[in-house]
């Protein structure tokens, strides 16, 4: 009786989650389909046309998209790499260290994250224009930082908390000094989550749409912002929209499905018991 | 290998001063174990040594240099922590090699492979150097701690508790181990502990820490027989040191002590010993307090001539032998500890009859807590001073 119950719910529940991953998965799926279907065959049908690969010919091919793809990878990379370089460290000192508004400090970087970004991005454009970092590489990166900073931060602090400064004190005591020890002993410990986060922070900057939009305009062009030029104001060619779309989707979910594994643990227990 | 002097030694944490004035002398090849109740200090001093916490005031010598401005990686100290400290990462095998690969102080890895077996002989964990410390029990855990500070030879061993997580057989095999090597490697060896037994059977001289203080520094025999005061003799024993509150009366010729034990007055005439009623002349003194270790409290469950009245309260077994707590008066916590064979049948409340045996007493100044005398004084002196040349 109770395990028919129990089945029964089973049931239920993976028909939920079939259900609620159909309608999840769905707007994807009709992307790649629209992607092959010429622009006359768009509106009229759904899944039976003539599958051209046209589209394709006219995104990679015939437009500038390559070079966008290739600014998002040097500013979302660009801004991960800078991420690391700052927010290890400070990390670092955030779980080391006693220092007076120790806390607050920690809440404001986190703080960062909690704005939307259309509400800061308005001010940030004057700076922008007056400092002349507008529609350059370093300004996008600059302002990438408030993604992909507090995330870095916060997951890395807690795993340098989970360390236990007995390591550190050990390795000293070893002959090591704090740079081999900071490489040799601490780094391999919060690796799992500093790729984990690193990768999410990738993610999230190669996603950003807000602030490419505003924050530049001709000579960096990330790939989010470039999909709209597929989006004419006369015409919309939704087919190379789709393309331009699904090709800028997958590096995010390339990425996404080879560290799905990291992601979950590296996010979820930063556990380095000894 | 090097003598290791502490001058003054004062630290706090925030508001907790955790060590206030500590001056140590640790002879070369000297074992010297630090004892004290939790949250004494003990753990500071080490780190102090090691250089891992820069005291605020004092000077810290190895060998009549000063080291206070060496970082710990060039003092040449190893460590075993309380925690283990083991490089998650590592297999016990590099774990143990760590040192020994630093630039500092570099060896050969077939020196290292060597090193090596020998410590995990000893440590009795060759099965284990392919592991990774998340594998292992915290039992072993601590003897690859060990291992990896014995590998290496510093001026200095400083262990923390280093034994307190193995089981008891172990330990006991790892305490004889322990001193036995120490002596053969000829090093100098800073040993923290609770346990009073490890501190007896280790020490060449231990120096009992309360509160970021050093109250007393001998050997073994000289804290045992003469503790400077109530709460180092309390702390040395186990059972504790029973300590009555008492008057003196008499004349000196002789002397008694008279204490109340459940509203009846015990007077026990003091046995004649030129030591003590000399001092007892010299200081006019009226209370005291004597201190009687339990194997001389002496029991009957008949009544006997010059045994008292009293109740049984517990009665318990710590292993080879059992352990009768009385309910009395005046004594401290209304309770009088004495040893006695296992197997007894001893039922909860019933009477049982108690004899001191006050020449084997230890008298202390009632308002001081500080030591006064005891009996065959000059004896015990000369007991110390023997296990002081040897």
């Amino acid at each position: 009786m109770h395990s028919r119950k129990q089945r029964g719910l089973n049931i239920l529940m993976n028909v939920l989650l079939i259900i609620y991953a159909v309608f999840a998965l769905f707007p994807l799926l009709w992307m790649v389909l629209i992607s092959f279907k010429s622009d006359t065959e768009v509106f009229t049908t759904t899944f039976i046309f003539h599958p051209t690969l046209s589209n394709y010919r006219e995104v990679l091919l015939r437009s500038d998209y390559l070079r966008y793809i290739i600014d998002s990878v040097i500013v979302s990379g660009g801004a991960v790499l800078v991420s690391i370089i700052v927010g290890v460290p400070a990390a670092y000192a955030l779980a080391r260290y006693n220092f007076p508004r120790k806390e607050e400090l920690a809440f404001q970087i986190l703080s960062y994250k909690f704005a939307p970004e259309i509400l800061v991005v308005l001010p940030l454009f004057m700076i922008y224009q007056k400092l002349g970092l507008y529609d350059s590489y370093l300004g996008l990166i600059w302002v990438y930082q408030l993604i992909s900073l507090p995330l870095l931060i916060w997951v890395v602090r807690g795993y340098f908390e989970d360390i236990s400064v007995e390591i550190e004190y050990a390795a000293q005591v070893d002959g090591y000094s704090w740079y081999q020890i900071f490489f040799k002993m601490l780094v391999p410990l919060i690796k799992p989550g500093l790729v984990s986060s690193a990768l999410l922070a990738f993610i999230f900057a190669w996603n950003c749409f807000t602030f490419p939009l505003i924050l530049s305009s001709n000579k960096v062009y990330p790939v989010t912002v470039a999909i709209m030029k597929y989006l004419g104001t006369d015409s919309a060619h939704y087919g190379q929209l789709a393309v331009a779309s699904t090709v800028s989707a997958l590096p995010a979910m390339i990425f996404a499905l080879c560290i799905q594994k990291h992601l979950v643990r590296g996010l979820s227990f930063g556990a380095v018991k000894g | 290998m090097a003598r290791i002097q502490l001058e003054n030694i004062s630290k706090a944490f925030g508001k907790v001063q955790a060590l206030d004035g500590i001056s140590l002398d640790v002879k070369d090849k000297e074992f010297f174990v630090l004892f004290g109740p939790a949250g004494a200090g003990k753990t500071t001093i080490l780190n102090c040594i090691a250089g891992i916490v820069m005291p605020e005031e004092g000077v810290v010598k190895f060998d009549d240099q000063i080291m206070n401005l060496t970082d710990s990686a060039h003092r040449n100290v190893a460590m075993v922590f309380e925690n283990y400290a083991l490089y998650p990462q590592m297999t016990v095998y590099d774990n143990m090699a760590s040192a020994l690969r630093s630039k500092l102080y570099k060896a050969d890895e077939s020196v290292i492979k060597e090193r090596i077996q020998w410590a995990a002989k000893i440590m009795k964990m060759e099965n284990l150097l392919e592991r990774l410390p998340s594998q292992l029990s915290n039992g072993q855990k601590q003897r690859v701690a060990m291992g990896r500070a014995l590998v290496r030879n510093p001026n200095v061993f400083l262990m923390d508790e280093p034994l307190a997580h193995l089981d008891a057989k172990l330990r006991n095999s790892m305490r004889t181990e322990l001193k036995e090597m120490q002596a053969n490697l000829g090093s100098t060896c800073i040993y923290v502990t609770h346990d009073f037994m490890e501190a007896m059977a280790l020490g060449d001289r231990i120096a009992i820490i309360k509160e970021g203080k050093i109250v007393q520094i001998g050997n073994g025999d000289a804290i045992y027989y003469m503790p400077c005061n109530e709460f180092t003799a309390q702390l040395m024993g186990d059972p504790e040191i029973n300590l009555i509150e008492a008057e003196i009366t008499g004349t000196g010729n002789p002397y008694s002590v008279q204490f109340r034990i459940k509203d009846e007055q015990i007077v026990l005439e003091l046995p004649e010993d030129n030591g003590v009623y000399a001092k007892i002349r010299e200081l006019g003194l009226k209370k005291i307090h004597v201190g009687i270790r339990p194997q001389n409290v002496k029991y009957s469950f008949e009544p006997k001539e010059g045994y008292f009245k009293a109740s049984v309260y517990s009665y318990e077994s710590i292993g080879n032998k059992s352990v009768i707590v009385a309910d009395c008066g005046d004594v401290f916590h209304n309770q009088l500890r004495m040893i006695a064979p296992n197997g007894l049948n001893v039922a909860i409340d019933s009477d049982v009859y108690i004899h001191l045996q006050l020449d084997h007493a230890i008298f202390f100044d009632p308002e001081s807590r500080k030591y006064i005398v005891r009996y065959d004084e000059a004896a015990y002196i000369a007991l110390a001073a023997a296990q002081e040349e040897r």
